[in-house]
């Protein structure tokens, strides 16, 4: 650690040892957001890219609410999104860190399994199960439901549930990594000190889990807001998200300076929220 | 035995699956005793310290503290307090709060665990700066004083110490343990300390427990154990030894006789007191410590005495050890309290005699 500190920027070494990362991250990540920011003062005529600096993308932009409200859902659905996926995932991951611990291989295959099957496939897979004559509504019948129980496909709730269901194994999987990091004599320690299982958990093994929540947490976020194909599926294209609309935009409007407006605006939204409640959550790291 | 044992336990059993770590422990431990269980790993001593504290249930045997049967007590309501091999400080919580979480657990008043937690950092010599820091930011040995003040601070009636000195560096090794033998005195509770560290245990325990495969081998006070153990296995444990052997021509009440074909005068008897109790007629073995054998001349006038050759010196600074092979190729082991001068050369031939009164006769065994 110390020598890293001691190194000082004018030693050749240190630039030789990073130009492969400095070159990677210029080309493929800082020149394209360099572009997409000049593309923003750029013009559209005739759904051609005409380039000439103007401002009228982004008064545009700040001036039809339109695009604001669907920020504003779009952060809501991504909230939202977090909130369930920590709820249900934690004690998931508990119940695996703890109870199921001589399965600790084939649960991490499982996960991992999870990650690399197909979203797409997935959210179909959900629209066939919950159409007015899927799966779920010839089941209820059968037990006696009257028809169609389960209407809500192509609503809101419909998006959410996609959402909960593909970027559940995130909140999992983290939250799985913090608690199995828990050295078990800390629990033994705090029985040992009087706690009862309860005590314990509250004031040894939730706290400890807090990185895992926390990193969670920011995966889902990051990746409920970009999401397009939940609200596109199983939403049914009624409310649309961001990404949805930035597509649309870029796509069918061929307004590439809107377009690359609406994606800044999001990036600068995302990173505003993430920022601020790591703020919170520091601080009350800081004072607990 | 006057007082009630604190701690009783009685034929204890425990097995993991079919694997038996405990078979039938029996101990009873003394109000302000300072117990050290020692034995190689695996030998169940943990196993034993965990059924005291309750974390795991016994297969079968009583565990009795004041007399109370523990069985089916969890280990939050037991009167005892365990000091973990890897301290186990919660990392989350300021060592201020590590400190007082016992006494928050039992609902004390946060201005009472603020007295009693100043008491116990000047107890255990800490800093009182040091109440804001998480352990994090501790050295080892600073970790430890706060696992020993979390450990203390609910005025358990035994102590369960399982290596917690293990990890450290023998210098600070060392002031911890002259530490616990401090702070034992002080507060005059009971202590029980697993460790691996025969010196340690030696040193600090008041009575030493040898353990080997889930049973006790031997229980008494450290210079029985070290100059009279029970078998060539507790011989061995407890610091180096050698093991000559002999053979026993007859027992009477008071009397042993033996022989041997390497020791000179050995057509000796020796009184019964210095001879394990199980050993009848037949082969034996003759124990004697390094530091009890002592270069001599050919005719000196000592007990007993065999020639050999040394074949090996190490300078430990207070004392020099020798490995020496006698003509019938009996190894030896001698420690010399250090001198400026070596006493012995490698490769010299010499006389190596030891007193009568520093034999102990042992049942050959398993080693």
């Amino acid at each position: 650690m110390d020598m890293e500190v001691s190194r000082s920027w004018r030693d050749p070494e240190l630039w030789v040892k990073a130009l492969p990362s400095v070159v990677l991250q210029t080309t493929c990540f800082l020149a394209p957001l360099v572009m997409t920011f000049i593309l923003t003062f750029q013009k559209t005529q005739n759904f051609q890219l005409n380039w000439t600096w103007s401002l009228a993308t982004w008064t545009d932009v700040f001036t039809k609410p339109h695009y604001w409200t669907i920020l504003g859902h779009t952060l809501f659905m991504a909230v939202a999104c977090v909130v369930v996926c920590i709820i249900i995932a934690f004690p998931i991951a508990y119940g695996l860190a703890t109870r199921f611990k001589r399965l600790d291989n084939e649960i991490k295959v499982l996960i991992t399994f999870a990650f690399i099957t197909d979203a797409t496939l997935k959210t179909f897979g959900w629209v066939l199960f919950l159409d007015k004559k899927g799966a779920a509504n010839y089941l209820l019948a059968h037990l006696g439901f009257p028809a169609e129980t389960v209407a809500f496909l192509f609503t809101d709730w419909a998006t959410l549930l996609g959402m909960v269901y593909n970027l559940l194994p995130f909140a999992i999987f983290t939250i799985y990594l913090s608690i199995d990091n828990i050295d078990r004599s800390l629990i033994l320690a705090a029985y040992d000190a009087g706690a009862s299982k309860f005590r314990a958990f509250w004031e040894v093994t939730l706290p400890l889990s807090r990185p895992g929540i926390w990193a969670g947490s920011v995966l889902i976020f990051l990746l409920g807001v970009g999401v397009f194909l939940e609200p596109k599926v199983l939403g049914g294209g009624k409310s649309p998200m961001s990404a949805e609309l930035i597509r649309q935009t870029f796509e069918t409007r061929v307004n590439w300076p809107l377009g690359a407006a609406l994606t800044l605006v999001l990036m600068v939204v995302a990173i505003f929220v993430v920022l601020l409640f790591s703020r919170v959550a520091g601080m009350r790291r800081a004072g607990a | 035995m006057t007082a009630a044992p604190i701690l009783s336990i009685t034929d204890v059993h425990k097995s993991y699956g079919t694997y038996p770590a405990l078979k039938g422990v029996s101990l009873d431990v003394r109000q302000g005793e300072f117990i050290a269980l020692v034995g190689p790993s695996g030998c169940g001593k943990t196993t034993l310290l965990k059924q005291v504290a309750g974390f795991e249930d016994t297969t079968s045997g009583t565990i009795r503290i004041e007399g109370e049967d523990m069985a089916g007590v969890p280990a939050a309501l037991r009167p005892t307090s365990m000091v973990f091999q890897k301290l186990a400080l919660f990392p989350h919580m300021t060592v201020a709060q590590n400190i007082g979480f016992p006494l928050k657990l039992r609902k004390v008043a946060p201005n009472v665990i603020a007295t009693r937690v100043d008491d116990m950092i000047r107890l255990m010599e800490l800093k009182p700066e040091y109440l804001k820091r998480y352990p994090k930011a501790l050295s080892g040995g600073e970790q430890q004083r706060v696992a020993l003040a979390r450990s203390m601070i609910s005025s358990p009636k035994l102590l369960l110490l399982d290596e917690p000195l293990s990890a450290l560096d023998v210098k600070l090794k060392k002031v911890l343990q002259a530490e616990l033998k401090r702070l034992h005195r002080s507060v005059g509770v009971t202590f029980v300390h697993v460790t691996h560290d025969l010196e340690e245990a030696m040193m600090l325990a008041d009575r030493i427990c040898v353990m080997r495969a889930g049973k006790i081998l031997q229980l008494g006070e450290p210079a029985d154990i070290y100059y009279r153990p029970a078998d060539p296995f507790v011989a061995g444990f407890i610091g180096e030894t050698n093991l000559m052997p002999i053979t026993v021509t007859a027992c009477s009440g008071a009397q042993v006789s033996y022989g041997s074909d390497e020791i000179v005068d050995a057509q000796g008897s020796l009184p019964a007191s210095l001879v394990a109790g199980d050993v009848g007629q037949g082969p034996a073995l003759m124990n004697v410590r390094p530091e009890l054998i002592r270069r001599c001349d050919k005719d000196a006038d000592v007990d007993c005495k065999l020639p050999a050759t040394v074949t090996e010196v190490f300078t430990k600074g207070g004392t020099v050890q020798y490995r020496a092979r006698s003509t019938q190729g009996l190894e030896l082991a001698i420690e010399i309290q250090g001198t400026s001068h070596l006493p012995m050369q490698l490769g010299e031939d010499v006389w190596l005699g030891w007193a009568k009164k520093d034999i102990w006769v042992l049942k050959p065994g398993e080693a």
